[in-house]
């Protein structure tokens, strides 16, 4: 065996000592950066009317408001019952149909399994998606097909495939590549590569983004009927509109006990497929 | 130095003149800008023979066993295994091509979520059928998939998620997968880089046995040298994308495989 000596490249004498102190002074990249983010923020807080004053002016009134909501009014229990399940349901199937529709656009948005001609496209039709708001998109449907939890239903279903797809088609992109390599290898077609290679590598994450949309949706279905597509939104507006704050705030009791139940049950499953 | 390209001679077997796997004068580049990774390599690869294939990172192993399957860009030259001319296949070829030609590799490639068993049964994905949509595999391959995972001594955790196994044992589902696709050949990739020494005298040893019992050959890309010495036929050296060294393992030692290691000029690198 032929011997040989050690090259041993030098580390620049003036990055060694900057390595060596226990305090170092930011490189002047890093300076900047941060004043600029700083002046970013500053300038979007104050084009946004951000201030605290105001907020601590304004606190009393909000004290009033959280006062005049005591005691709740649990008289319309079995109202809130029922729209409250229906919110629930209509999140479900919300939630149901806009992944299945979400993971079939993924596939087409995801850069190691489309080909470019599908990729673009897909990628500009979850953007064109995202940037419709939620309400615009729940009105749209109002017009289509009346009033009523449908119209939200639909809306929550095309919403889905703007904010999940982006997401699933990020997490089966970000899978593995030997998996794919070692399918690709045993001669899979382009279907069991999908099927065996990236899915089950992606699953976690979609599983675990499914559950984060469906709690999102519990919530905006409770938006959603502030403008007629059904849930308990309406109920919530007319309840303010009434000055009814004792009803509004079991509605709002409810809301958030039915949202702490589906968070725990999310976690289980989350801790379930990881 | 000697350069041949015999069959070796295994202790069971006489040497069978045709050989399974030809290469000849085969050049490969990734780009027209870029240098040759393998320029004018010509190799055998005969029944039952384990090739050990050795070189420093870079020397074109990796690529070489990619031109075997065709997924390296193929300058000129010939590669042909079996009945295929590997540098004029088209998609689905390439794919029937593939899926006869084992591969083992360095971080085994497992998907870890999948059960051990699934794992296995991936290996029969091509001609796999339509029950296959639904995730199904035929009684008759899941029975296979159990003996070879008999043969290699891992059928008690058939049942477990691959990420459970240790290392060599991962490895060992690997090879369990390799050899569902029935094999023509297996090109093992560095395949005991990411595991002890005990472990890797195991999986060599394991690679050595099916080549000979299948009667296939089994070229494995290495780094250590002793390893090399112990568990080849035959031993084929590539420096700089050319064959340096090449001969029975039997004929060779760590002196006259030098050549194939140019340490001073790596590690200038």
């Amino acid at each position: 065996m032929s011997t040989s000596t050690l090259v041993r490249p030098k580390l620049d004498p003036r990055e060694r000592e900057r390595m060596e102190r226990a305090f170092r002074v930011p490189r002047s990249r890093s300076i900047i950066g941060v004043v600029l983010a700083v002046a970013i923020f500053l300038w979007s807080a104050n084009g946004a009317q951000f201030d605290f004053l105001k907020l601590g002016e304004g606190a009393s009134n909000m004290g009033d408001f959280l006062l005049r909501m005591f005691p709740p009014d649990f008289s319309k229990i079995g109202l809130i019952m029922k729209l409250l399940l229906e919110t629930l349901q209509m999140a479900i199937v919300g939630t149901v149909l806009g992944a299945v529709l979400a993971l079939v656009v993924a596939f087409g948005a995801a850069s190691n399994i489309a080909p470019s001609w599908l990729y673009y496209p897909c990628r500009w039709a979850m953007n064109i998606i995202r940037a419709l708001p939620d309400l615009v998109i729940a009105l749209m449907f109002v017009s289509a097909v009346g009033l009523g939890p449908f119209a939200g239903i639909l809306a929550m279903t095309i919403g889905s495939i703007g904010s999940i797809g982006k997401i699933f088609a990020e997490a089966m992109e970000a899978v593995d590549r030997g998996p794919i390599t070692a399918m690709e290898s045993v001669g899979a077609s382009k279907r069991q590569v999908i099927q065996y290679g990236i899915l089950p590598q992606a699953m976690p994450m979609l599983v675990s983004y499914t559950l984060l949309l469906f709690e999102g949706n519990v919530r905006g279905a409770t938006i959603l009927g502030l403008v007629g597509a059904g849930g308990i939104g309406l109920e919530l507006t007319t309840a303010m509109n009434r000055y009814d704050y004792g009803h509004l705030f079991a509605m709002v009791i409810c809301i958030i006990v039915l949202v702490t139940i589906i968070d725990q049950a999310s976690a289980i499953i989350r801790r379930k497929i990881t | 130095m000697s350069v041949v390209s015999t069959p070796a001679v295994t202790p069971r077997q006489k040497p069978i003149a045709e050989p399974l796997v030809s290469i000849r004068d085969l050049r490969v580049r990734y780009s027209a800008q870029d240098p040759f990774v393998l320029d004018g390599v010509d190799l055998d690869l005969f029944r039952g023979e384990t090739v050990a294939l050795l070189g420093s990172s870079g020397s074109g192993k990796s690529t070489l066993m990619k031109a075997l399957t065709g997924f390296a860009p193929i300058h000129s030259g010939s590669v042909r295994a079996g009945d295929f001319d590997v540098t004029a296949l088209q998609r689905g070829q390439l794919r029937r091509l593939r899926s006869q030609t084992g591969q083992v590799f360095q971080q085994f490639n497992l998907v870890g979520r999948l059960s051990v068993l699934t794992n296995v049964l991936t290996g029969s994905l091509y001609g796999a059928g339509a029950p296959n949509v639904f995730g199904t595999f035929r009684s008759a391959d899941r029975k296979r998939a159990l003996e070879l995972l008999d043969r290699v001594g891992i059928a008690h955790k058939a049942n477990e998620p691959a990420r459970s196994l240790s290392g060599g044992q991962q490895q060992r589902v690997a090879i369990a997968r390799a050899l569902m696709q029935n094999p023509r050949v297996i090109l093992a990739d560095e395949p005991v880089a990411s595991l002890d020494p005990k472990m890797s005298r195991t999986v060599l040893e394991l690679l050595q046995q099916i080549a000979r019992e299948d009667q296939i050959p089994v070229l494995v890309s290495l780094h250590v040298l002793p390893l090399a010495l112990a568990h080849s036929d035959r031993i084929v050296g590539l420096r700089h994308g050319e064959i340096v060294v090449s001969g029975h393992t039997a004929e060779l030692d760590a002196d006259m495989l030098a050549p194939v290691y140019d340490i001073e000029e790596e590690e200038e690198e």
